[in-house]
C-alpha cells in the first residue's frame, strides 16, 4: 500500500514540495529583513517595555513606539497582500490531495481493480488516508510554523494577532484547516466520484464551513471583555496588548452609544477637542468590546478542536460511503 | 458439492429499482459459465455482488461456500476482471505486476509475465498507451496471477475489435484448460457461446430467466413446427416462444422427453442462440405486458 500510494501521489508530492520551496524563497529573506529592522529600530524592544495591560498612561515612549510601529508598517505593509495568499494554501493542499483520492479512482474505475485484490477496501482507505494525511500533516506543520514566524514582526506593528487573516495564518489552525480541506475532498469525492466536480464542491464547503466559523463562532468563542475609561484620563489603548477590539466608541452619561467607532482624547481641557468632550455632558466615556490577547492560544485551540471533529466526522462518513460503492 | 458461485434469493436495489432481484443459481465448480443478457439486465450488479464490490439488498451470495465480503481471504480466491478492464493508465504493465504482488497474499508473477511476454506485450509503456486488446490481456493476465478458483469477467471482450476480441477469448480458454479455474463471463453477444461455455445463465430485466449447463438445457428444450391452431403437444412443460404464420406454428417448449412424435408436430433440436433469443424475447414480451397492464 505504502508503494502505491507513493507511485500514485509522488507528482502531487514533488509539486507540493515545489510549492513549499518557493513559498520559502520568498518568506525567508523578507522574513530575516523584517525580523532585522524590527529589531534594530528598537521597535521590538519598545513593544515590549509597553507590556500586555489594555491600558496604558500615554507616556514620551508610548508615543515614540507608535511612531516606530507606523514607519514600519508603512514600508512592510504591502507584505501584508502575501498573507492572503497564506489563507488559501491549506486548502489548496487539501483539495489537491483530498478529492483526487476517492474520485480519481472512480471515475477511472479503477476501484474495480484494486478493492477485488487480496487487501479490503477499508484497509486500502485508511493506509491512503494515513499516508496522505501524514505528508498534509507535515506539510502543514511546517507551513504554519514558516508563516507564524514570518509574520510575527508585521502583526505586532500593525494590530493584533487575534484579527482576522492574522489569526489564521500563524499557530495552531493552519494544521486544523489543512486536515478538514483533505477529509472534505476525500468525503466529497465519495459522494460526486469525479475529481473536478469534488474539488468544486469541496472548495466551496470549506469556503462556507471557514467563513461561517470565522465570521460567526470565533468572535463569541468566549464572552468578550469591556472597557471603559474616563475621556479625561491620560490612559490610551496599549497596541503592544493584543487586544481584538471587536467595537469601541464613545458613551455618554447614560451609557448610550453616541459616537460609534470613534475614540476622543486625551486633551487638554481649552482646546477644540476638550470642549467638545465637555459638551457631551458629564459621565461620557471612552468604551470598547474586545478578546484579550491572551486568549490567543485558547481560541487556537477551540477552533482546531473544531476543525479536527469536523475532519474527523468526515472522514468517518467517507469510509461509510465507501463501503456503499461499487 | 460445494458451489463454485451460489446466489439464493439475491437482490440488489437501487433506489427503488431493482437491478437484480430474486436471483438463484448455482454455479459448479470447473464450469465456464457465460452470463447473457441485454444491457442493463443486471450482469454487472450480478458480478459486482460475487466480487463482493457491492453488499445485496436481499438473499445472499457464497463464493466456494464463503460470503465474498467475509474477509480478504475470499477475495484472494476470486479474479475479477471489471468492465472496460479499469487500469492504473500511467502504471507500466511491469509496475502492475509488481503492484499485484504486494496486494495480493498469492501471487504467481511469473505467470503473468510469461503470458504477457508470449503476447508481445510492453512492459514498460504505460497501460492507457497500449491498445485496447493489449490492455484487456493485461488485466486477464493480472487476474490470472491469483491464481483464483473462480475467474469473474465483465464485458470483458465488448470495448474491443472482432480480432482482439477472438484472441481474447482464445487466450482466457487456454488459460481455463490449463486450471481447474471456474469462469463466469458476462456477454450481450451470443456468437461463439457454443464453443466457449458449457454453462449458461441468462439474465434480463433484473431476473434469472434460465441457468443450467448448456448440455441440459439443449437437451430439455425442443423446436416443434406443426399446423396452426393445432393442440399443444402432450408431454411440454412450458411453451417458451410461440410464432405463428397463417397455417404453421413454430413452439420452441421446455420438455424432458415427447413420449411420441405427436400428430402432425415435427421435433428439432435447439440451437443455444435461438434459446437464448427466445427466452430474452419472451421475458422482454411479458415485462411489456407488466408496463402496460394487459394480461396476454
Amino acid at each position: 500500500m505504502i508503494w502505491l500510494t507513493w507511485r500514485q501521489h509522488r507528482k502531487e508530492v514533488l509539486y507540493t514540495l515545489i510549492a513549499l520551496a518557493a513559498l520559502a524563497a520568498i518568506l525567508v529573506p523578507t522574513g530575516l529583513t523584517m525580523h532585522g529592522r524590527f529589531e534594530d529600530t528598537g521597535l521590538k524592544a519598545c513593544m515590549d517595555g509597553l507590556g500586555t495591560a489594555s491600558l496604558i498612561p500615554q507616556t514620551e515612549s508610548a508615543a515614540e513606539c507608535q511612531r516606530l510601529a507606523n514607519e514600519f508598517q508603512q514600508k512592510y505593509s504591502s507584505l501584508a497582500f502575501v498573507a492572503v495568499l497564506f489563507v488559501i494554501l491549506p486548502v489548496f493542499v487539501g483539495v489537491f490531495f483530498g478529492a483526487p483520492l476517492v474520485a480519481r479512482e472512480l471515475e477511472q474505475g479503477t476501484h474495480r481493480f484494486v478493492w477485488t485484490q487480496g487487501v479490503s477496501r477499508t484497509r486500502w482507505a485508511l493506509a491512503k488516508l494515513g499516508l496522505i494525511g501524514g505528508f498534509a500533516l507535515l506539510v502543514a506543520v511546517v507551513y504554519a510554523l514558516g508563516v507564524s514566524w514570518w509574520f510575527t514582526p508585521l502583526v505586532a506593528a500593525v494590530g493584533s494577532r487575534m484579527e482576522y487573516l492574522a489569526f489564521d495564518v500563524q499557530g495552531v489552525v493552519p494544521v486544523a484547516y489543512t486536515l478538514f480541506a483533505l477529509a472534505l475532498g476525500v468525503f466529497t469525492g465519495t459522494y460526486w466520484r469525479r475529481v473536478l466536480p469534488a474539488m468544486g464542491v469541496a472548495l466551496a464547503g470549506f469556503t462556507v464551513v471557514r467563513g461561517g466559523i470565522e465570521l460567526l463562532a470565533r468572535p463569541r468563542y468566549l464572552a468578550p471583555k469591556e472597557l471603559t475609561y474616563s475621556l479625561l484620563s491620560t490612559d490610551q489603548p496599549n497596541s503592544a496588548s493584543g487586544d481584538w477590539i471587536q467595537s469601541h466608541g464613545v458613551r455618554d452619561g447614560s451609557g448610550e452609544l453616541i459616537m460609534p467607532d470613534a475614540r476622543m482624547g486625551p486633551c487638554p481641557a481649552e482646546s477644540a477637542c476638550g470642549q467638545e468632550i465637555q459638551s457631551l455632558g458629564p459621565g461620557a466615556h471612552q468604551w470598547q468590546l474586545y478578546q484579550p490577547g491572551d486568549r490567543f492560544w485558547l481560541f487556537q485551540g477551540i477552533e482546531t478542536g473544531i476543525f479536527l471533529a469536523l475532519t474527523a466526522l468526515l472522514i468517518v462518513l467517507a469510509l461509510r460511503r465507501l463501503r456503499t460503492l461499487a | 458439492m460445494e458451489q463454485a458461485l451460489e446466489a439464493e434469493g439475491l437482490g440488489k436495489r437501487y433506489g427503488r429499482t431493482w437491478a437484480l432481484q430474486d436471483c438463484s443459481l448455482q454455479l459448479p465448480p470447473g464450469r465456464v459459465a457465460a452470463l447473457v443478457g441485454p444491457n442493463g439486465a443486471g450482469k454487472s450488479t450480478l458480478l459486482h455482488l460475487a466480487v463482493g464490490l457491492l453488499k445485496p439488498d436481499s438473499g445472499r451470495v457464497r463464493v466456494f461456500g464463503r460470503e465474498p465480503r467475509g474477509g480478504p481471504e475470499v477475495l484472494d480466491e476470486i479474479g475479477f476482471v471489471a468492465q472496460d478492464t479499469p487500469l492504473y493508465r500511467d502504471f507500466t504493465a511491469r509496475e502492475l505486476i509488481s503492484l499485484g504482488g504486494r496486494l495480493n497474499r498469492r501471487w504467481d508473477a511469473a505467470l503473468a509475465r510469461d503470458r504477457l511476454s508470449a503476447l508481445h506485450i510492453p512492459p514498460d509503456r504505460p497501460v492507457g498507451k497500449l491498445s485496447g486488446g493489449q490492455r484487456a490481456q493485461v488485466a486477464l493476465a493480472l487476474a490470472l496471477a491469483k491464481r483464483p478458483r473462480l475467474l469473474l469477467l465483465d464485458e470483458p471482450v465488448a470495448a474491443l475489435d472482432p480480432l482482439a476480441r477472438r484472441e481474447f477469448m482464445q487466450a482466457l480458454m487456454g488459460a481455463v484448460a490449463e486450471s481447474e479455474t471456474t469462469v463466469l463471463f458476462s456477454s450481450h453477444l451470443l456468437a461463439e457461446l457454443e464453443r466457449t461455455c458449457d454453462h449458461l445463465i441468462v439474465l434480463q430485466t433484473a431476473h434469472v430467466q434460465l441457468s443450467g449447463s448448456v448440455d441440459e438445457l439443449l437437451d430439455g428444450h425442443r423446436l416443434l413446427i406443426g399446423p396452426r391452431d393445432a393442440a399443444t403437444p402432450a408431454g411440454v412443460d412450458k411453451v417458451v416462444r410461440a410464432a405463428h404464420t397463417e397455417r404453421q406454428s413454430t413452439l420452441l417448449v421446455r420438455s424432458r422427453a415427447l413420449p411420441a412424435p405427436a400428430s402432425g408436430w415435427t421435433e428439432h433440436e435447439v440451437g443455444l442462440e435461438d434459446l437464448v433469443l427466445a427466452y430474452l424475447a419472451d421475458a422482454e414480451t411479458r415485462e411489456a405486458e407488466t408496463a402496460w397492464e394487459v394480461t396476454a
